[in-house]
């Protein structure tokens, strides 16, 4: 495999077996920009063929500098990737046809219609006029766009633009999908039209590597989580693996006199039961620790999207 | 390296919006340089058939230079801007192919252009028996030379309308600074000197050369070498990659 050219590259011989082995492969990769900002602090991460892998991280965190990395949008300082054995960095357009891509953000041609731009960027990727037609006809279809399919992309709504997005990137069955927060905006009809077509692609195969800030969406979808916070993957496992890191599994939530939420974990359930009945908590929540929970326990902040309860709330 | 079938797509993904546009695209491509035609005609009242075809090659050189800077590096600079060249990047496709996919569409809208020039010249009387193949040069040649250009500015521009107002500049003020409407004696000595090597100038002669049927070798191999220079720089700058 080939490093980028900044690339110190200090790994073991055998690693050039193993960039083959698995689909993808990244290693000790460093993302600085101009400014001296580091968006990615030495990211190693593999992702086994065929496995759902979900890049978990608040907005700021790093998720996107990772993965324009992967789709060669975005030139690493430092360190190397493997596609299938293809380096991105050197072989830019080679790996891209592995790839179906999702950048978070991207115009549409508004003027052309939903299946006509469809078409045309599937022969992008090589499909003759039969086949671009029929993928797109199937992306149309499974993604619950034939109504809007003879539409204009203009004329479409927010959501349904974004689907258009995801269709793009799953024109001509790829190998590996990265799709980059392919569910925000998203209404949560449309959001589990996603899953399914995304969790169908995976039964077919396919390996996905996606980013969210939905934690939902990770745990409901992902064979593994990787967990990345201020530009460093702190975590990576299965949804059991992770949650197995807490010591205390049991989360009670209540507001205390001063009105503020007050979180606290225990190891059983029967225990956060009676602290609750020996403080006379008049209202409380007590569930499982969730993923949300795991993060807290690495990161020491919350992954909330609610800033004011995040304001109020205190650690017990 | 470019490949063909990437550049048709290309081409075809902006002729599809062609449909919608049909208005601007026109307008570009036929009006202004109808009217600058009109218009150099008027102000020189009954001119002699060598001016006059001076006049239609200057609207010619005018209407590739409208094309190929002007509108070209406005959909280069729009589709940077809105996020549609990310889209081009997430596909196995060389930038090189990117820009000949829209050069072409820049070329079909030209030749549409510069038909509509002479059919209206030979209507009003104009002696020429233009070359398909010295004008087909010509008008590739020019059209690529604009094109590095367009592509620069709209790599290297900061924001939309910084990009915006250097191609409309570039595509009027190119034109009317050479000697295209008038003779270059009509210039200050100083600026003659410059103008004269403006690649509108020199696509000016070519294009008076091929109305008569003949090739201009000199402004020919001028153009092509400033088309390489210009394509050059703007692959060069036109990356799907950022550092």
């Amino acid at each position: 495999m080939i490093t980028a050219e900044r690339t110190i590259d200090s790994r073991p011989k055998d690693t050039a077996s193993r960039t083959k082995a698995v689909a993808l492969f990244v290693r000790g990769l460093v993302k600085r920009y101009r400014d001296g900002t580091e968006a990615n602090r030495g990211i190693d991460l593999d992702v086994q063929f065929g496995e759902l892998l979900s890049i978990l991280g608040p907005n700021g965190a790093g998720k996107t500098t990772f993965l324009r990395q992967i789709t060669t949008e975005l030139l690493p300082t430092r360190g190397s990737i493997s596609i299938f054995g293809i380096d991105p960095i050197n072989s830019p357009r080679e790996a891209k046809r592995k790839m179906g891509i999702m950048p978070q953000e991207a115009g549409l041609f508004e003027t052309l219609r939903a299946r006509e731009h469809l078409e045309l960027f599937a022969r992008f990727k090589g499909l003759n006029r039969a086949q671009a037609r029929r993928s797109a006809g199937d992306v149309i279809h499974e993604l619950e766009l034939d109504a809007e399919s003879s539409k204009r992309v203009g004329d479409l709504s927010g959501g349904q633009r974004r689907r258009i997005l995801i269709g793009l990137a799953l024109l001509g069955d790829p190998p590996l999908l990265v799709l980059d927060e392919p569910t925000t905006g998203l209404d949560p009809n449309s959001r589990r039209a996603v899953w399914s077509v995304i969790r169908k692609r995976v039964a077919r195969g396919c390996t996905v590597v996606l980013s969210t800030h939905y934690i939902e969406e990770a745990e409901r979808l992902s064979d593994r989580i990787a967990i990345i916070d201020e530009g460093r993957m702190i975590a990576t496992g299965t949804l059991e693996a992770l949650l197995a890191r807490l010591k205390q599994s049991y989360r009670l939530t209540y507001r205390n006199s001063a009105d503020e939420l007050i979180v606290r974990y225990f190891g059983k359930f029967a225990e956060a039961q009676r602290y609750a009945c020996e403080w006379q908590i008049p209202e409380y929540s007590l569930v499982r620790a969730s993923l949300e929970d795991v993060y807290f326990e690495l990161t020491g902040h919350r992954f909330t999207e609610n800033e004011s309860a995040k304001e109020n709330e205190c650690r017990v | 390296m470019p490949s063909l079938s990437a550049i048709i797509c290309v081409f075809r993904v902006h002729l599809a919006r062609l449909r919608a546009e049909a208005g601007p695209f026109l307008l570009a491509a036929i009006v202004f340089p109808v009217a600058m035609y009109l218009f150099a005609n008027a102000v020189h009242g009954a001119a002699a058939d060598d001016l006059r075809q001076r006049f239609l090659a200057g609207s010619i050189v005018f209407s590739l230079s409208l094309t190929a800077i002007s509108w070209l590096g406005y959909l280069l600079l729009e589709n940077r801007f809105t996020g549609r060249l990310k889209l081009f990047a997430t596909l196995p496709l060389a930038p090189s192919s990117y820009v000949f996919g829209i050069l072409l569409f820049g070329v079909a809208q030209a030749i549409l252009g510069i038909s509509v020039l002479i059919t209206l010249a030979r209507l009003l009387g104009v002696q020429m028996h233009p070359g398909l193949l010295p004008l087909s040069a010509t008008v590739i040649l020019t059209m690529l030379c604009f094109c590095g250009l367009s592509v620069i500015v709209a790599a290297r521009a900061r924001s939309f309308s910084e990009g915006s107002l250097m191609t409309d500049t570039l595509g009027a003020g190119l034109v009317l600074v050479a000697p295209v409407y008038y003779s270059p004696d009509a210039i200050p000595h100083s600026v003659r000197l410059v103008s004269q090597w403006l690649p509108t100038s020199l696509a000016a002669h070519a294009a008076q050369a091929a109305l008569v049927g003949n090739y201009s070798l000199p402004d020919l191999i001028a153009l092509a070498f400033m088309a390489v220079v210009s394509l050059s720089i703007g692959f060069k700058f036109m990356q799907f990659r950022e550092n």
